[in-house]
C-alpha cells in the first residue's frame, strides 16, 4: 500500500500490485496439476489400448449415448440443480452396485473355485459351533471366571477346527462325511445368502426399528438368492455364479436403496438416477444386440478375465494371477490387521510416556519408508532361509506383504485412536471401568472406521508391490489358481510385469499389459472408493 | 448402600487385604460418623509444578460441599484426587492421606477401578457415550456386572435426573442428539445409575445456558438428599445457592477457608476470600 513511510500516512486506496501474486498462484497451480495431469494422460492412453473403445461400431455408441449418457445427463443434471443429496444417494447406489459386482467376481473365485463350497460350509458350521459357544459364554460373564472362559474358548475352537487326530474327528471332517452331500449352489446359497441375509435383516431392524420386519427381510434376501440360483441356468447363468452375485451384489444393493427410499424421503428421487444408469445400461445392450452392432473389441474380455497365460497375447487371460492377488490380500489383512491395530491400542492406550516407546515410535516411521524390495528381502531370508518354508507360496507372500504395511496400518489406526475424544476415555474411567472395557467399549467402537479405512488403502498399496514377490521367489506365471496356503501364488502386477518383461513383444506390449494394468486399476480404485465412503461417512458421523 | 454405614463396603474397595479395610473403617466410624471423605495434607505436583499445597478438609455425608476459586487454583485437580482420576496423567503425583469413609484411597491395595465404581464424576462439558440414550445409562452397570432389571433402572436413573419426561420416547437414539443440558443431565443420570456413594461434578454447568444451568442447579440439591455431593464451580452464586458447605481455593493452589457457606458468604475469616467473594479480584 502506498504510504508514507515518515508519517504512516495512507495517501490513497488504489490498486495495489497483484502481478506477483497472480503468477505465484498460478505457478502453484500448476505445480498441483503437473503429476495429476500426466498421470491422467497416460491413463487414458493405457485404457484406450486396453478397451479400444474406437473399435465399436458408430451405431453402438449412437445406442448407448441415447440410452445411457442422455437420460442420465438429463436425471443428474435436474438432481444437481435441484437436489444434490438425492444425486449424492444415486450415485452412492449405483456405484455400490458397481463395486459390489466386482467384489462378487472376486467372492466367486474364492467360493467356488478356490475352497470348494462343501469344504466352505464344513468350515463354516465348523466356526459356528465354537461361536455360539462364546455367546453363551459372554451372557455369563460375570459368574465363570475369566481365564477358564479364554480357555473353554481356545479349545472349543481347537476341538472344533482341528480335532484330535486318530481319536477325535473335527467339525468340518464330520461335515465332508455327511452322506447326503446338497448341490454347490444350494452350499452358496446357506453360506453366503445367509450372510447377506443377517447383514439385511440386522438393517432393516434398526432403521424399522422392528424385529418382525428384519425377520422378514432377511428371510425375503435368503429366498432371492436361492431363487437366483434356481432360475439362473434357465436364463443361462451357472446356478453357482448366479447365487453368488445375487447374495454380495444385488441383495444388499436393493437392501440399501430400499432402505433409502422408506426413511430419507426428500432424497429418494435420487433412486430414479440409479433406475436409469442401470435401466439405460440393459436397455443399450438388448438394442445393440437387436440392432446387430458390434461392441468395441476390447482386450478386457471375459476371456481376458478367466483365462491363464498363453504363447500367444490374444488368448493371454489374468485368472490365475486374480485368485492370487485375492489369496495374497486375504493373507495380509488376516495377519497384519490385528497385529496392526495391537501394536496401535498398545501404544496409544497403555504404554507409558518413556523412552522405550519414544523409540519404538520413530521406528514405526522408519519402517514404514523402508523400499518394498528390502521387505521383500527379509521375507526371502526370515522365510525361506530360516524358517526353510517353499518359496514362493501365499502364506509366504502374504506375511511378506503383511509386514510391509504393518507400520502404515500401525500409523494409520494410530491416528484413529487418537482422534477419539479424551472426554470419552474420562468418561469411561470415571464410571469406574478397566483400561480394557475403555479400550473394547469406547475406543474401539470409535475409532473403527478410521482403522478400516486405514487398513482399506494400506492393503490397496499391498495388491500392486511387484518387487517383494519377486524377492521371495513368486513364479511370474501361473497356470492354474492357488488352492492352499502352501501353493505358488502369482499376483496381477506380477503377471503385468512378466508379460512387459519375459515375454516382451509388440504383441503384449498393446494387448496383454495394458488389459492387466486396466484391471488392477480398476480393484484398486473399488478398494480406494470404499475407503473413501467409509471415511466421510465416519467424518459425517460426527 | 448410600446414607448407610455399611463395613462390607471397604471390600469392594479393597482387592486383597480385606482385614485391613475393616479395622480402618471402624476407625472412622467411632471418630466421626459424618464425615466421608477425609484428606490430609494433600499435595499434587504435575511434572515440577506444585499445583495442590497441604489441603485438608473433611466432607460430610448427604450435603453438597462446593469448591469455588479461581481458575487454575486447584479445584478440579483436587476433586480428580477423590477418585484418583489424576493417576491417568503420567505427570501428576500425588502425596499425603485422602480417605473414604476411613481407607486411605491411595493405599498400594486399593484398585483405583473399585474407588470409582463407589465415587461418581460427571464432567465440565457433556461427555455421553456417542451410544443410545439408554445405553448410556446402563452403560456403568454392564462394565461392573450389576446384575439389574436395566430397564427399571433406566427409568429411575432418568427421572431423578429430571430427564425421564423428554426422553422416554426416544430411548433408543443417540445420546448426542440431545441438547447440551439434556446431555448434561444424561450423564447425571449415568453417574447415578449405578448408585454411587459419593457424586463429583466438575463444573457441570459452566458450558449450559442459564435455563439448562438452573434445571441442574435444583437436581443437585435434590441429589444432596441421597449422595454426598462435591461440586467444583467458579460461579460463586452457584456455590452460594445450592452449597451447604464451601471451600475457597486460592491461587498457589491453597485451600484458604472451608466452612459452612453461609459463613464463607457473609463472614469470612480470611481477608482474602472476602476480596474474592466481593469481586475485588479473581
Amino acid at each position: 500500500m502506498a504510504t508514507d513511510t515518515d508519517s504512516g500516512y495512507i495517501d490513497g486506496f488504489g490498486q495495489v500490485s497483484r502481478t506477483t501474486g497472480t503468477i505465484f498462484r498460478y505457478l502453484l497451480l500448476a505445480a498441483t496439476m503437473f503429476g495429476i495431469v500426466t498421470l491422467a494422460v497416460l491413463l487414458v492412453y493405457v485404457a484406450n489400448d486396453a478397451i479400444r473403445p474406437l473399435t465399436a461400431d458408430l451405431g453402438w455408441h449412437l445406442t448407448f449415448f441415447l440410452t445411457l449418457v442422455v437420460p442420465t445427463a438429463v436425471v443428474g443434471g435436474y438432481l444437481a440443480r435441484r437436489n444434490v443429496p438425492a444425486l449424492k444417494l444415486g450415485g452412492m447406489v449405483v456405484g455400490m452396485l458397481a463395486v459390489s459386482l466386482l467384489f462378487s467376481g472376486g467372492v466367486a473365485i474364492v467360493f467356488v473355485d478356490i475352497i470348494p463350497p462343501l469344504t466352505g460350509l464344513s468350515y463354516v458350521v465348523g466356526l459356528l459351533v465354537p461361536a455360539a459357544l462364546v455367546v453363551v459364554l459372554t451372557k455369563y460373564e460375570q459368574q465363570i471366571p475369566f481365564t477358564l472362559r479364554v480357555a473353554a474358548t481356545g479349545a472349543a475352537f481347537v476341538l472344533s477346527l482341528v480335532g484330535v487326530p486318530g481319536y477325535f474327528h473335527s467339525i468340518p471332517e464330520i461335515v465332508r462325511q455327511l452322506p447326503v452331500v446338497p448341490a454347490d449352489w444350494m452350499i452358496l446359497t446357506l453360506v453366503l445368502g445367509g450372510v447377506a441375509a443377517v447383514v439385511v435383516g440386522q438393517y432393516v431392524a434398526r432403521i424399522r426399528e422392528d424385529t418382525t420386519a428384519g425377520l422378514a427381510a432377511g428371510a425375503s434376501a435368503l429366498l432371492l438368492t436361492g431363487l437366483a440360483a434356481v432360475v439362473g441356468p434357465a436364463l443361462g447363468v451357472d446356478a453357482n455364479a448366479a447365487a453368488v452375485v445375487t447374495s454380495v451384489a444385488f441383495v444388499p444393493t436393493v437392501a440399501y436403496a430400499g432402505g433409502a427410499a422408506v426413511t430419507r424421503e426428500r432424497e429418494r428421487i435420487g433412486l430414479l438416477l440409479a433406475a436409469v444408469v442401470i435401466g439405460g445400461s440393459l436397455v443399450g445392450a438388448a438394442a445393440v444386440d437387436a440392432l446387430g452392432f458390434a461392441g468395441p473389441q476390447s482386450w478386457v474380455d471375459w476371456q481376458f478375465l478367466t483365462s491363464a497365460h498363453s504363447g500367444s497375447a490374444e488368448n493371454a487371460g489374468l485368472y490365475p494371477a486374480i485368485g492370487g492377488s485375492i489369496l495374497l490380500m486375504a493373507t495380509v489383512a488376516a495377519l497384519s490387521f490385528p497385529l496392526g491395530v495391537g501394536a496401535a491400542v498398545y501404544l496409544e492406550e497403555y504404554a507409558p510416556d518413556n523412552a522405550f516407546t519414544r523409540f519404538i515410535d520413530v521406528n514405526i516411521s522408519n519402517l514404514a519408508g523402508v523400499p518394498s524390495v528390502v521387505y521383500g528381502l527379509l521375507g526371502l531370508g526370515v522365510f525361506v532361509t530360516y524358517l526353510g518354508q517353499p518359496t514362493g507360496t501365499v502364506i509366504i507372500g502374504g506375511a511378506t506383504l503383511a509386514l510391509l504395511i504393518l507400520p502404515i496400518v500401525i500409523i494409520s489406526s494410530r491416528e484413529a485412536i487418537r482422534s477419539v475424544p479424551s472426554d470419552m476415555r474420562q468418561a469411561s474411567y470415571g464410571m469406574g471401568a478397566t483400561r480394557w472395557q475403555t479400550v473394547k467399549n469406547v475406543v474401539l467402537p470409535e475409532a473403527f472406521p478410521g482403522i478400516l479405512t486405514g487398513t482399506i488403502l494400506a492393503l490397496g498399496r499391498a495388491i500392486g508391490e511387484t518387487a517383494p514377490l519377486i524377492m521371495i521367489g513368486a513364479p511370474n506365471v501361473l497356470f492354474t489358481l492357488p488352492t492352499e496356503l502352501t501353493s505358488k501364488v502369482s499376483a496381477m502386477p506380477l503377471q503385468v510385469y512378466a508379460w512387459s518383461s519375459l515375454f516382451a513383444s509388440e504383441d503384449f506390449y498393446t494387448k496383454a499389459v495394458p488389459a492387466g494394468v486396466v484391471v488392477l486399476l480398476a480393484v484398486l480404485l473399488a478398494m480406494n472408493s470404499i475407503a473413501i465412503v467409509l471415511r466421510n461417512k465416519f467424518e459425517s458421523g460426527n | 448402600m448410600n446414607g448407610t454405614e455399611d463395613p462390607t463396603n471397604d471390600e469392594m474397595l479393597v482387592e486383597t487385604d480385606v482385614s485391613d479395610g475393616l479395622s480402618a473403617s471402624a476407625n472412622s466410624v467411632s471418630r466421626d460418623a459424618e464425615t466421608v471423605i477425609s484428606s490430609e495434607n494433600i499435595n499434587v505436583w504435575y511434572g515440577d509444578d506444585h499445583a495442590l499445597t497441604d489441603i485438608t478438609m473433611d466432607i460430610p455425608e448427604n450435603s453438597v460441599t462446593a469448591m469455588i476459586g479461581p481458575s487454575g487454583c486447584g479445584k478440579s485437580t483436587f476433586l480428580r484426587c477423590i477418585n484418583r482420576m489424576n493417576d491417568l496423567i503420567d505427570v501428576a503425583r500425588v502425596e499425603g492421606r485422602l480417605t473414604l469413609r476411613g481407607k486411605n484411597v491411595y493405599d498400594d491395595d486399593v484398585d483405583p477401578v473399585a474407588l470409582r465404581r463407589r465415587v461418581g464424576m460427571v464432567f465440565q462439558k457433556p461427555n455421553p457415550f456417542p451410544k443410545s440414550i439408554y445405553e448410556n445409562v446402563v452403560y456403568g452397570l454392564k462394565i461392573q456386572g450389576i446384575d439389574a432389571d436395566y430397564d427399571e433402572v433406566v427409568e429411575e436413573s432418568l427421572k431423578r435426573a429430571a430427564l425421564w419426561d423428554e426422553v422416554k420416547d426416544r430411548l433408543h437414539e443417540s445420546g448426542l442428539d440431545l441438547s447440551g443440558g439434556q446431555q448434561q443431565r444424561l450423564c447425571i443420570a449415568r453417574a447415578i445409575a449405578t448408585d454411587p456413594e459419593v457424586l463429583l461434578m466438575d463444573e457441570p454447568a459452566s458450558a449450559l445456558d442459564p435455563v439448562a444451568t438452573s434445571q441442574i442447579e435444583d437436581l443437585v440439591e435434590e441429589l444432596a438428599e441421597d449422595y454426598t455431593v462435591v461440586i467444583v464451580t467458579h460461579n460463586m452464586q452457584q456455590a452460594a445457592r445450592i452449597s451447604d458447605k464451601t471451600a475457597v481455593f486460592l491461587t498457589g493452589g491453597e485451600l484458604v477457608e472451608f466452612d459452612d457457606t453461609q459463613k464463607i458468604f457473609e463472614n469470612p475469616d480470611s481477608q482474602r476470600v472476602e476480596d474474592y467473594i466481593t469481586g475485588k479480584f479473581g
